[in-house]
């Protein structure tokens, strides 16, 4: 069917579309060349002019291990993250669909208050908040930034809201004539179809929490059982010299978890596409 | 065309549950959190505005001495709060208009996209103070790679972070190379696209450029707006980058006092609106005034957040 | 329901506001009275400092032996914090009994609000004589008469210069005056032949590594505050007559020629720095610059030496400035806290060994001439910098740094030349710094 010239014009797009896309490649490749080249180098190298490594030292992420519990530290954020973004999808996903698909009184002074919560400036915000969790005794742990997501998070709320809301209604009025409450027509027709974007919006709360260091800092900086692998990052510096091979090094390490974890979570997306293209 | 586009997007808001109790289950923890993380600490902010306040002493209320400060007496602040939106003006645009172009890209690649989608997120994926460093030293002038790549090909390279001139231009790449985050979001919207639209349009005859316009925005505009709205807040609160980059440039990645020292290298063309916010309320001590900035960007943000929703409507005819 | 939910909205907004009007409003607590002497103190401290690592390990050393002098003392020690957090802490009452601080920028705050309890009547209680410490060690840990803190090691910022390259330029010693510095910056300096610098003599861009204006007032003997706290650096003539000489160096390489140079130097902290690389033969810098140049650049032969200065009459002054110590006004047993400040600060054999393992100037007269202190040539170069009295510090205000801040900004356009009024921009710094201090109370 299709033309010599047909077939030759896609392969030219698609060898254009592979040269850009590799292009951007390299330049989104270099910080991480960079943190690999630097963790491999001396102490005495980082820094300098010299991106190329000496001579080779491994044994730097041997030593980052060593010089500080950071299978605790990856334990403790594990745990913030996943308890951060569970409670925050709880919370999260119903509000977004009352704003999107139900209709009632309030609903977009409502819409406007949650963007407005991202508005504030932390360092600000952080003063009367700190001073609330002091009251609870809860400060030294970590539960001044997990138990704030039960009530949701407005950055999610406002992404997960926009996704929903292109979902046509159509489904939803499917859904109830086939006798679906509100919450059953959230779980069995909406989740499924607004996959990608819980998905994405579950992946930015996740990877927010594991490099979150301001939060952690503030909350358990006093306390090492508490501390995340942010925190642990930091305790490779004195107060005149970082060990930039060693944070290279332990910073390479913790991003491998959230690397095979994006890969992974890609197939959300994909799924999203197929169940959204089958249409009644 | 217009049918379509309005399929696409959200219609009239059609379902009235009948007890509105169960409204109150979806949305109840979310008024909380407002109550809680929003009115709470506005009113504090607002409050502490009119106060001296040293953090261990009772406030004392001092009228709008510090509002007078801000607005009147402290030419810093505007040459932040300019920079600032400099940097809104450059950087939501680039990075909105950046990543989806680069998920478009990628959603028109096959077999090999969960790679690349992978790659073009590790920046974004990265700490944010270790990702600034890397970048600012790969473009270092004089020995920076980038340069020296650059002079193979007999051009002399710019100053970049070190010249007040490319500083801003510095900034907007680093948040262009982290536009990973973004990218991900307008993919996970395009794929949203239902794909008869695209069919019933390709058969109308529609070249691209028109299934672009026509069908692609449309059905992803409730998310662009959500890309403008985060981007602008987002870069408004712009702090950890730039601080970051200007103390690397001057010379001094760990400087031993703090980090306020080197704010706004070279010759205050990377300080943030933010950053002098931290530097008058925690630096010299001037809460109050920190909270009078705190009010007036909260203030800001919001007037550009009702304008763009106000505006996005009258642009797409639907879901705000 | 709309007004149901209103109404709840409203309660949990009231319940909120009054939470914060409570704990921002934590009443001071009416200071106790101090013991009697001779009681022996008991019960816990918690102690909080910023060190991390090797020097951690080294204040944990000396942490031991008061463990073994003061048993009844149970003492927890938190490594790793910074200002913002104790602060932040101390205002919330979850903050530690005593902290140890980088910086004595929050001296004047501290002070001012309480936050660290004065010194003053445990120190006369105790007989413990003040002028063992230097004055200007003294003045930088008590503000309008409360001694809220207490010096905890000092650093000292002297002249560097590579000693190599003064031999090849015939030159055998450090310069003496700001003249002198001048002229061996300018025979010293090299450039290519189409005008870019490959080396600088001397490079006087302030904002450049330790180059700041706090770093270089003590060689004109620059004042920043008048005794009743506002600020002097309008008025000074010395301010004009050290930033004068510093816009003619820079004039004299050329601004824009300076920030290229400035720009292709490796990283302060790191092995490429300047100095070390020989792409400067002077500069100012800390003590410590000289455990960098021993560990990194072993080769480097570098002599040290007090600032150069403007007048004569200012000789051997550098500046100082050091870690602080001080007791929270919420420390739960007052006189442990108070036992474990004076181990560490007043006691000789603690600082020494302090000293000894951190490498910092120790900051007491029995301290700085123990014959236990490891002391070689060079550091002992910064051991009388330290005891000069024309050595000169940033002193305590109610705006932390602010004062600073603000002349650093005009200094910035007044090196590139986009100010050029001496006089009108330094009697703006007046004004700016007055006003903040006004607010401030």
């Amino acid at each position: 069917m299709t033309t010599p010239q047909a077939r030759r014009g896609g392969f030219l797009l698609f060898v254009a579309r592979h040269a850009i896309g590799l292009a951007l490649a390299i330049m989104f490749l270099a910080p991480i060349v960079f943190l690999l080249l630097t963790s491999m180098m001396t102490s005495d190298q980082t820094l300098t002019a010299d991106l190329w490594p000496h001579s080779w030292h491994p044994e730097n992420y041997v030593e980052a291990f060593r010089r500080t519990p950071l299978l605790r530290f990856i334990g403790n954020t594990f745990l913030y993250a996943i308890l951060a973004t569970g409670f925050m999808l709880l919370a999260s996903v119903p509000a977004a669909y009352a704003l999107a698909k139900l209709r009632w009184r309030g609903r977009n002074l409502t819409m406007i208050l949650i963007i407005c919560m991202m508005m504030l400036p932390a360092q600000v915000t952080t003063v009367p908040l700190y001073m609330m969790w002091a009251n609870t005794g809860l400060t030294g742990t970590l539960w001044p930034l997990i138990l704030p997501m039960l009530a949701g998070d407005a950055f999610s709320i406002f992404l997960l809201r926009q996704f929903l809301v292109t979902i046509p209604d159509d489904y939803l009025d499917a859904a109830r004539i086939d006798g679906c409450g509100e919450w059953g027509t959230l779980l069995r027709v909406i989740l499924p179809m607004a996959r990608p974007g819980i998905a994405a919006a579950a992946m930015f709360q996740f990877f927010y929490a594991w490099n979150d260091y301001y939060g952690p800092f503030l909350y358990t900086s006093e306390n090492q059982e508490n501390w995340t692998i942010s925190l642990g990052l930091a305790s490779f510096r004195s107060l005149h010299h970082v060990e930039w091979h060693l944070v290279s090094a332990a910073t390479l390490l913790t991003m491998v978890p959230v690397i095979v974890l994006f890969f992974l979570a890609q197939k959300a997306f994909v799924q999203g596409v197929t169940l959204t293209g089958v249409k009644g | 065309m217009a049918a379509i586009a309005s399929q696409g997007s959200a219609g009239a808001v059609r379902r009235s549950p009948r007890r509105p109790l169960v409204v109150l289950t979806f949305i109840g923890p979310a008024l909380i959190g407002i109550a809680v993380f929003l009115i709470y600490p506005l009113l504090a902010a607002i409050y502490f505005s009119f106060t001296r306040f040293d953090m261990f002493n009772p406030p004392v209320w001092v009228g709008l001495d510090f509002w007078q400060y801000v607005l009147f007496d402290d030419p810093t602040v505007r040459v932040a709060a300019k920079n600032t939106l400099v940097f809104v003006v450059l950087m939501v645009p680039a990075r909105t208009v950046g990543a989806l172009l680069t998920a478009m890209l990628l959603n028109a690649m096959k077999r090999s996209r969960s790679t690349y989608r992978t790659l073009y997120y590790l920046p974004a994926l990265a700490p944010p103070v270790t990702a600034t460093i890397a970048f600012v030293l790969l473009l270092k002038p004089g020995t920076g790679p980038v340069n020296t790549l650059l002079a193979q090909f007999g051009i002399e390279g710019p100053g970049w972070f070190n010249d007040p001139d490319w500083a801003k231009t510095s900034l907007t790449l680093l948040a262009l190379w982290g536009v990973g985050d973004l990218m991900i979001i307008f993919m996970a919207a395009l794929l949203d696209v239902p794909k008869e639209l695209y069919e019933a349009a390709s058969l109308d005859g529609a070249s691209r450029r028109h299934q672009f316009r026509y069908v692609t925005l449309p059905t992803i505009s409730p998310v662009l707006l959500f890309a403008v709205i985060t981007g602008i807040i987002g870069t408004l609160n712009y702090f950890t980058q730039a601080a970051v980059a200007g103390s690397v440039a001057s010379g001094q990645v760990t400087s031993g006092s703090g980090i306020a020292g080197t704010f706004g290298y070279p010759e205050n063309a990377t300080l943030t609106y933010p950053m002098r916010l931290y530097s008058i309320g925690f630096g010299n001590n001037l809460f109050g005034a920190a909270n009078v900035m705190a009010v007036i960007l909260f203030v800001v943000s919001m007037t550009a957040t009702i304008v763009l929703l106000r505006r996005f409507k009258a642009f797409t005819g639907s879901g705000s | 329901m709309h007004r149901a939910l209103k109404r709840r909205t409203t309660l949990v907004v009231g319940v909120a506001v009054a939470l914060t009007m409570f704990s921002a409003c934590t009443p001071a607590e009416a200071p106790k009275p101090i013991a009697t002497p001779g009681v022996e103190p008991t019960g816990t401290v918690e102690l909080w400092h910023f060190f991390t690592d090797r020097e951690a390990k080294a204040l944990d050393d000396t942490l031991a032996r008061f463990k073994a002098k003061y048993p009844k003392v149970t003492l927890t020690v938190k490594g790793g914090q910074d200002d913002a957090k104790v602060t932040t802490a101390i205002g919330a009452g979850t903050g530690p009994d005593v902290a140890i601080s980088y910086s004595t920028d929050i001296v004047g705050k501290f002070c001012a609000a309480g936050a660290w309890v004065d010194l003053n009547p445990y120190l006369q209680r105790d007989g413990v004589d003040l002028t063992a410490i230097p004055e200007v060690a003294r003045s930088y840990t008590e503000f309008r008469g409360k001694r809220c803190a207490m010096p905890f090691l000092a650093d000292a910022y002297g002249f560097y210069f590579n000693k190599a390259m003064f031999a090849e330029a015939g030159l055998t010693e450090a310069p003496k005056t700001l003249a002198e510095l001048s002229d061996m910056a300018k025979k010293l300096t090299k450039r290519k032949p189409d005008g870019t610098i490959e080396r600088a003599g001397f490079l006087p861009l302030f904002g450049f590594y330790e180059n700041s204006p706090s770093h270089f007032a003590p060689m004109a003997g620059a004042k920043w505050l008048n005794a009743d706290g506002t600020s002097a650096i309008g008025a000074d003539p010395a301010w004009k007559a050290l930033l004068t000489w510093q816009k003619e160096l820079v004039d004299w390489y050329g601004y824009d020629k300076l920030e290229k140079f400035r720009a292709s130097l490796g990283d302060e902290w790191s092995a490429d720095n300047a100095f070390h690389k020989g792409k400067i033969a002077m500069a100012v810098d800390g003590e410590w610059r000289m455990a960098f140049l021993k560990d990194q650049a072993p080769e480097v032969q570098f002599g040290v030496a007090p600032l150069p200065v403007l007048y004569a009459s200012h000789a051997g002054a550098g500046y100082i400035s050091g870690n602080v110590i001080g007791v929270s006004r919420t420390a739960r047993n007052p006189e442990a806290a108070w036992a474990l400040i004076k181990f560490l600060t007043t006691e000789t054999d603690s600082i020494v060994e302090l000293s000894n393992g951190i490498r910092n100037v120790p900051t007491t007269t029995a301290a700085l001439t123990s014959p236990q202190l490891h002391v070689d040539p060079a550091f002992q170069v910064f051991l009388d910098i330290f005891a000069n009295p024309n050595s000169g510090t940033t002193p305590p205000s109610a705006i932390g740094p602010g004062y600073q801040d603000t002349l650093s900004e005009f200094l910035m356009a007044w090196q590139s030349g986009s100010k050029k009024d001496l006089a009108a921009g330094l009697a703006d710094v007046d004004t700016r710094v007055n006003k903040m201090i006004e607010l401030a109370g």
